[in-house]
């Protein structure tokens, strides 16, 4: 076990290995639209961490404004007959 | 993870989001925005089909009322400093910055606390790509359910699918 590096366990938090840090980062920075476009390789692991937190974050936000909108929108409408329209036309 | 962006799995989570939500309004008079939130989550989750473990966190959580779901936060209490026994080491008080941001991380993917790096980084991932998704698919809803106010539901294309 000392010999070969072990990559799948982790025993703790603060034992991660660098080299999976820095696949971690690469990988997430491919999800990531703004620094997808930048060509650098100089973002570092912590901006990569930040910038994916933050982009959760916008998308459960960006959740939370559209669900306060429907809430609002299904109050308002009948839904009964627009159901049968809506259904059809999200399925075909 | 690519299925999110297929345009069938946006039109299933659309149609059944759709389904769970006028059932939802058939069983209480109203749905609050928080409600709502909670139900396209479930769909989401359910939409995965369990491949995912964020989706299945989000399936065993329990539902809340309708107000704000904070995690038990032990009560604090304050200790003397002059009582608490001098082992702390200052310079280590606070993780590398590297470790808190992807604590924080932990934190934001749901069921994801304690999971190894490689397996973090597969959940953010897939669950990033389904927040996609789902932001993609309410905003059909919505936008289709804002257009059918001012006109006739009967002379609209079927539009939503084609987004």
């Amino acid at each position: 076990m000392s010999s070969r590096r072990s990559r799948q366990s982790t025993a703790g938090v603060s034992s991660i290995s660098d080299d999976q840090i820095i696949e971690l980062v690469s990988k997430l920075r491919q999800l990531l639209p703004e620094i997808r476009d930048r060509r650098s390789d100089k973002v570092s692991a912590s901006k990569v961490l930040q910038e994916t937190c933050n982009y959760i974050r916008s998308l459960h936000r960006e959740v939370d404004d559209l669900s306060e909108r429907l809430s609002q929108l299904l109050a308002t409408i009948d839904a009964d007959s627009a159901e049968a329209a809506i259904i059809r036309s999200l399925i075909m | 993870m690519k299925r999110w962006r297929t345009k069938r799995e946006h039109q299933i989570y659309s149609s059944k989001l759709f389904q769970a939500l006028c059932r939802s309004r058939r069983t209480s008079s109203s749905t609050s925005a928080k409600e709502l939130h909670q139900t396209a989550d479930r769909v989401l989750s359910i939409t995965a089909k369990g491949t995912t473990r964020w989706s299945r966190a989000i399936l065993a959580a329990p539902l809340t009322a309708g107000t704000n779901m904070k995690k038990h936060k032990k009560a604090k209490v304050t200790v003397h400093t002059r009582l608490r026994k001098p082992v702390v080491n200052r310079e280590k008080k606070k993780l590398p910055v590297v470790e808190r941001k992807l604590k924080a991380l932990r934190r934001l993917v749901p069921g994801c606390r304690k999971l190894s790096c490689n397996n973090l980084l597969e959940e953010t991932s897939d669950y990033i790509a389904a927040l996609e998704m789902q932001v993609r698919a309410m905003t059909a809803i919505t936008e289709f359910l804002a257009r059918g106010e001012a006109q006739a539901p009967t002379d609209r294309l079927g539009s939503i699918g084609n987004m």
